[in-house]
């Protein structure tokens, strides 16, 4: 189809879409009317499970079957991705170059990953409490490691990634939140039921099952996170191309990892 | 254990089968991968058949019903009413007989990663099971969602090429486009209704009329699962990503998650849209029996046009679509019940001939028909599946397909005369074009094929076998499991009490009040009392006509190859599949006004 065609089409279509979504609208609700039908059942039922953090209990308690779904999006599209990002056959594998860094990059990246790492554990931890929990932790956590690949170079960041160590996590923290639904079927509830005691509203311990699960997403994001980032990283930084050189320099055009590199090095 | 209580369990092993194999996959050698893998997916299939067996009868444990985390009403709802249930359990078996299929099917699995393959295809179980299962909307989105990025990663698999990768790209743009669409008509039923079980939505709506919102949450919905289910003109993306897919998750694709998308739309509108709130019967009919012809015609003329037999399967799987579709769109019990029976014996028939072309591709490195042509005479074995898997995709009599299809028209037949002659036409199509390959390439039939002025682009010579080096000797799991799925097929042609079990999942699944109260009040419904699909001799009649079409098709077509009138005629239609991603989104969004205007009158 010629790119003018291609345009009608889309235009005719799109002209279309937009009376009706323009008429659904119309047809909304008024803004900040009558209470939200969902929105007071939640509410009691999150208080009812002692759980501060509505949200998270929408998520973890009341809808934590979805969870579980959301959860295994993104385990399953880390592990499309290492197939995709594979070594090929006729690709081969260089040693990164050390880089050299600024020292006051290096000082401030040493000094703000010990921080960053702590907030995505603490916001983990208090996922039934307040704002957070296993997703929104979980990628502070791997962000704060990726922090030593600025602080110093690529090898500097495989030695605190053990990827093996990594894919295991990943997996464990899937398989806990299978096992934690599982267990509340073999006390003789529904699966993923909240069977664990309730504890007292907005503490640590409150919530029953929801920390647990916060927990097991956390773990299995953070994880998948530096298994993700590592088959991107790996892409740039150390897989060459079969027509490349092993030890050329490339050019300014390759993508963001490697870029990073020669900034380094300049 | 309580029926509803094994409900979950059918999503959740999988899942966990797909972790264990992730931790593992690093120090497990290949073989126990590959048994660890089997294991999880037969357990499964086994817990979806122990519902299916319950649910599929009256009695104790007929029609489950199972609140996740033990929230009523509030939380999400699994359903096992029969026709879910089944889809579970098929989804399951298929998903078994790939698994024993890819037996050490490919070269080398990813290095250090021998378990990445099973671990998908169990994450791709769960997620097609626990969208057959589900009575939630959003909760079937997430499952959706899950089906797609499972089967993105599966269909690039062989990185090693470009094309797999571009089949898995336009695949992965369409469908997530469609899947925003569907999220979007979500958002508008929950800012009307404040719910999102399909049951409780479905209430709500009846408590008012039908409006904008309404029919917009409609269109959106839908235009996600026909994306799935791959109707004209959201179908571009299949035949890509099924001509470059690896066979077994070809097998998948085309077998069951395909569809899924029309069962997915037939449950939206059974449970959510069909009372007063909703869309009348009317409308409804008018658009899906519009896009369903339209999908059928077009798969049918296209089907017939490739040589590169992946496409072929692919166009054909488009074509049943479209059938699979009317029956839908007919909204009787008998068109439901006829087109799982139709799904059913679709599914074994599909993979089975998927697997043949595995053979195939592995031993001589090419699935073009021409290319092929009279050297696979040393495999009388595979001939023998491939004809008799054409046989049955033309319909057949006893064959399952052949039922399902008898069924489907019939129902069909009542809504317009004509409906019947379409099914036939389609059907003989479809499998004339299969047994004019199989003629060609397993018994040499007729001239060689020349090639020349026809050089299509969609055609290539280069494609590369999925098991390292060229076959020499065909593994046994590589036709047994063929022969197996066909001899499914054919059982549940013959069988009355798979007949009887799909009629009455097809009455439940049509009765709309039933299933609300079965849902949200706990009475458990009965199944309407009306006749189980049977052979009539109609059916056998037209199913005998159409295979017999095919045959003669596929002879006319070996004896005098390649008459360019009809080739031109519809070279407008080929040029549409142009491979262009952005040519498929312009042609997503077209069909969601497309669709809208089909239902637009439907405001009151």
């Amino acid at each position: 189809m010629s790119a003018r065609a291609r345009l009608w089409v889309f235009l005719v279509g799109a002209a279309g879409f937009a009376a009706l979504f323009a008429a659904a609208c119309f047809d909304l609700p008024a803004f900040g009317t009558v209470p939200h039908p969902y929105g007071v059942r939640a509410v009691r039922a999150a208080l009812s499970h002692h759980t501060a953090n509505v949200i998270a209990s929408v998520n973890f308690d009341l809808r934590a079957f979805d969870t579980l779904g959301e959860e295994t999006i993104l385990f399953s599209a880390v592990l499309g991705t290492v197939v995709l990002l594979r070594q090929a056959r006729d690709e081969h594998r260089t040693d990164p170059e050390p880089a050299v860094v600024h020292p006051r990059v290096r000082r401030f990246a040493l000094l703000t990953l010990p921080f960053a790492l702590l907030v995505g554990l603490y916001v983990i931890a208090h996922g039934q409490v307040s704002p957070g929990g296993g997703f929104q932790g979980g990628v502070v956590a791997a962000t704060a490691l990726h922090l030593l690949y600025i602080a110093a170079d690529y090898r500097a960041l495989e030695r605190v990634r053990p990827l093996a160590l990594y894919e295991i996590g990943e997996a464990a923290g899937e398989a806990a939140y299978v096992i934690t639904g599982l267990a509340a079927v073999l006390a003789g509830s529904a699966f993923l039921a909240n069977v664990l005691p309730f504890g007292t509203l907005a503490t640590l311990s409150s919530g029953g099952t929801v920390p647990v699960l916060n927990a097991a997403v956390g773990l299995e994001v953070a994880s998948g996170v530096v298994v993700l980032l590592a088959r991107f990283l790996d892409q740039a930084v150390e897989i060459e191309e079969p027509g490349e050189d092993g030890g050329s320099p490339r050019g300014s055009g390759d993508s963001g990892g490697n870029g990073d590199d020669e900034r380094e090095r300049a | 254990m309580d029926t509803a209580r094994l409900l979950p369990l059918v999503v959740a092993v999988p899942l966990l089968g797909a972790a264990v194999l992730v931790a593992t996959g690093r120090r497990l050698p290949r073989l126990v991968s590959d048994i660890v893998g089997c294991a999880f997916a037969a357990v499964t299939a086994a817990t979806a058949l122990l519902v299916l067996f319950r649910a599929g009868r009256p009695g104790p444990g007929a029609y489950p019903v199972e609140w996740v985390s033990g929230w009523r009403r509030v939380g999400i709802v699994l359903v096992g009413d029969p026709l879910g249930a089944g889809l579970a359990a098929l989804v399951s078996l298929l998903v078994v007989a790939v698994l024993v299929y890819s037996w050490r099917y490919f070269e080398e699995p990813p290095r250090r990663h021998t378990g990445s393959f099973p671990a998908l295809i169990l994450v791709f179980q769960a997620g097609m099971c626990g969208f057959a299962l589900t009575g939630d909307l959003f909760n079937a989105f997430v499952f959706f969602e899950l089906m797609g990025v499972v089967a993105y990663a599966l269909t690039g698999f062989r990185v090693e090429e470009p094309k797999p990768l571009q089949g898995a790209l336009a695949f992965g743009v369409v469908n997530s486009l469609g899947g925003y669409a569907t999220l979007l008509g979500i958002t508008l039923l929950y800012a009307r209704t404040g719910e999102l079980g399909f049951a409780q939505i479905g209430r709500r709506l009846d408590t008012e009329g039908p409006d904008g919102l309404v029919l917009a949450a409609f269109v959106l919905v839908t235009t996600g699962l026909l994306v799935k289910a791959a109707a004209v003109p959201f179908h571009f993306w299949l035949p890509d990503a099924h001509a470059v897919a690896p066979t077994p998750v070809c097998m998948l694709l085309s077998g069951v998650m395909v569809e899924l998308g029309v069962y997915g739309v037939a449950r939206v509108y059974w449970t959510v849209f069909s009372g007063p709130g909703g869309l009348s019967h009317p409308d409804f009919t008018r658009a899906l029996l519009v896009l369903g012809v339209l999908t059928a015609l077009l798969g049918a003329a296209m089907c017939w046009q490739q040589r590169h037999l992946k496409r072929l399967l692919a166009f054909s799987t488009v074509a049943h679509t479209g059938l699979f579709l009317i029956g839908v769109a007919v909204l009787t019990p008998e068109g439901i019940s006829g087109t799982a029976l139709y799904v059913l014996g679709h599914a074994g028939v599909k993979a089975a001939l998927f697997a043949c072309v595995g053979v195939l591709l592995d031993r001589y490195a090419t699935v073009d028909e021409h290319e092929l042509f009279g050297r696979a005479r040393e495999l009388p074995e595979a001939g023998a599946l491939f004809a008799v898997g054409g046989l049955a995709l033309s319909g057949l009599p006893p064959f399952g397909s052949g039922l399902g299809k008898a069924v489907a028209e019939e129902a069909a037949g009542h809504t317009a005369a004509w409906l019947p002659a379409l099914y036939v036409l389609v059907s003989a199509v479809t499998g004339g074009a299969v047994l004019r390959a199989g003629l060609r390439i397993f018994a040499g039939a007729g001239r060689r094929p020349r090639d020349g002025e026809e050089d299509e682009p969609e055609t290539t010579g280069e494609e590369e076998p999925e098991t390292g080096g060229r076959l020499r000797r065909i593994p046994v799991p590589l036709l047994a499991v063929p022969a197996a799925l066909l001899a499914a097929s054919l059982a549940i042609g013959v069988i009355p009490a798979v007949g009887s079990a799909v009629g009455r999942a097809g009455a439940l699944f049509t009765d709309t009040g039933g299933y609300r109260r079965t849902v949200l009040d706990g009475h458990a419904a009965a199944a309407p009392a009306h006749p189980p699909p049977h052979w009539q001799l109609t059916g056998i009649l037209l199913g005998l006509l159409s295979a017999a079409l095919a045959v003669t098709l596929a002879t006319l077509a070996v004896r005098r190859p390649a008459r360019t009138g009809t080739a031109a005629l519809l070279a407008p239609v080929r040029r549409l599949q142009s491979g262009h991603i952005g040519d498929y989104v312009a042609w997503l969004v077209a069909g969601t006004a497309l669709l809208t205007v089909l239902t637009v009158p439907g405001v009151r």
